[in-house]
């Protein structure tokens, strides 16, 4: 009887500090944790209008990260320039499956199901969509912790950069490598930038 | 509701379910009752084995980052890769953006989480400086979700992988240092729990900067 009361309270009063995980009493506007003091979450339309922001600069920059070649090898004057998918379509047909997989999570699928991730956590905020809370809250953990996994694309890149460097055989990080890098990061600042607070309303 | 009465609740990290807290015997666990994850823990030093976990991984990451990673054969010529080495390359090919960012997101940021957790551990264990305590916690948990080590080390594999047919490869003894420091990481980050480590704070240093 008391658990039942406690849990309907979780939906309308009580939010978790992001921080300091301490559980606060949710009110209108802007709240100071009561245990680590600082601000947990700003005026729920700064964080839609930020997370929006963030969103969009990574979708632009999503196109010439995958347009650009990520990686180009100049072997004796010729240069070849590689995309992410061109790479992962050499691997695949080197025959090195598991790695090919790995790219092709980690860079392609990654980053367009965080998109749809948050694209639809932001769309059933604003117009009501009828679904549990609990999987939104499920799903926008999800979106959080696979976030930084698309970066191992753009670390191969470099440390490969790093052992290729000869006079004969060269290769250099591309254009794309950095619009990706860049990606990655602005998604994460979304991500961060989400207000759980949204999902309850 | 008062607020005393907030610190017996308990909100799940993955799906938010409001939990009451119960005590716990000795090294067990709580677990959410929707999703299952790990909500809180009994761990009866949590503190002294924290830290003497994280002063070996920083032992490690200082290997790690200060020797050779692994070097390459090719026909011959020797190529090796370490930090230094990935840093000054990048920057002659003129990538000072991406050459930025991979500074913060596999040294910089990995150095200071360690670096402000023992720290932080240190003063709680002989219950100093409260507010420094308090300022630490904080910008650890700010910067837990910047530190890329482990993708890192998952990129160096891969790159094994696609060199294999052309070079031979010889593993230096950072590569060795980088697996411990991953395995120490893992340890550290299901141990430690910022909430029991908040708790342990309040218990410390009293509740009396409240205001502040």
């Amino acid at each position: 009887m008391k658990a039942s009361t406690e849990l309907k309270m979780s939906n309308h009063e009580l939010i978790r500090c992001p921080i300091c995980e301490a559980v606060n009493l949710d009110k209108i506007g802007e709240i100071k944790c009561r245990r680590c003091g600082e601000l947990i979450y700003k005026h729920k339309d700064v964080s839609f209008n930020r997370t929006l922001a963030f969103l969009m600069t990574a979708i632009i920059l999503y196109f010439p990260a995958n347009f650009y070649p990520i990686l180009i090898t100049k072997k004796l004057g010729v240069t070849q320039e590689n995309t992410i998918l061109g790479g992962i379509m050499a691997l695949w047909e080197a025959g090195s499956y598991p790695v090919a997989i790995i790219i092709l999570l980690a860079s392609v699928f990654v980053p367009i199901l965080k998109f749809i991730f948050i694209i639809y956590l932001l769309i059933s905020t604003e117009y009501n969509v009828k679904s549990s809370k609990i999987d939104k809250y499920k799903l926008f953990y999800i979106t959080e912790s696979v976030g930084s996994w698309s970066m191992v694309d753009v670390f191969v890149v470099t440390i490969l950069s790093v052992l290729i460097h000869f006079s004969a055989i060269q290769i250099v990080p591309g254009a794309g490598a950095t619009a990706f890098a860049l990606m990655v990061f602005f998604t994460m600042l979304s991500a961060l930038s989400f207000d759980t607070r949204l999902i309850k309303r | 509701m008062k607020k005393h009465k907030l610190d017996n609740l308990i909100i799940c990290k993955r799906c938010h379910t409001l939990h009451k807290k119960i005590k716990l015997h000795r090294n067990t666990k709580a677990l959410c009752k929707h999703c299952g994850s790990v909500i809180y823990r009994n761990h009866h030093n949590i503190i002294e084995t924290t830290l003497a976990l994280s002063i070996s991984a920083i032992i490690a990451l200082m290997v790690a980052f200060s020797f050779t990673i692994m070097t390459i054969n090719i026909n011959g010529i020797y190529q090796e890769l370490n930090l230094t080495a990935l840093f000054v390359v990048i920057f002659e090919q003129h990538f000072y953006l991406m050459g930025i960012m991979l500074g913060f997101l596999i040294f910089l940021f990995p150095l200071a989480i360690l670096v402000s957790i023992i720290l932080l551990l240190t003063l709680m264990h002989f219950r100093r400086s409260g507010y420094l305590v308090k300022r630490l916690l904080i910008l650890t948990a700010k910067l837990l979700p910047w530190s890329m080590i482990d993708i890192f080390f998952i990129s160096i594999l891969v790159s094994m992988v696609k060199l294999f047919d052309y070079a031979q490869i010889e593993i230096g003894v950072a590569f060795v240092a980088f697996i411990l420091l991953l395995v120490l990481d893992i340890i550290i980050n299901k141990q430690m729990r910022f909430n029991e480590l908040w708790r342990y704070y309040e218990s410390i240093y009293g509740v009396k900067n409240e205001q502040s």
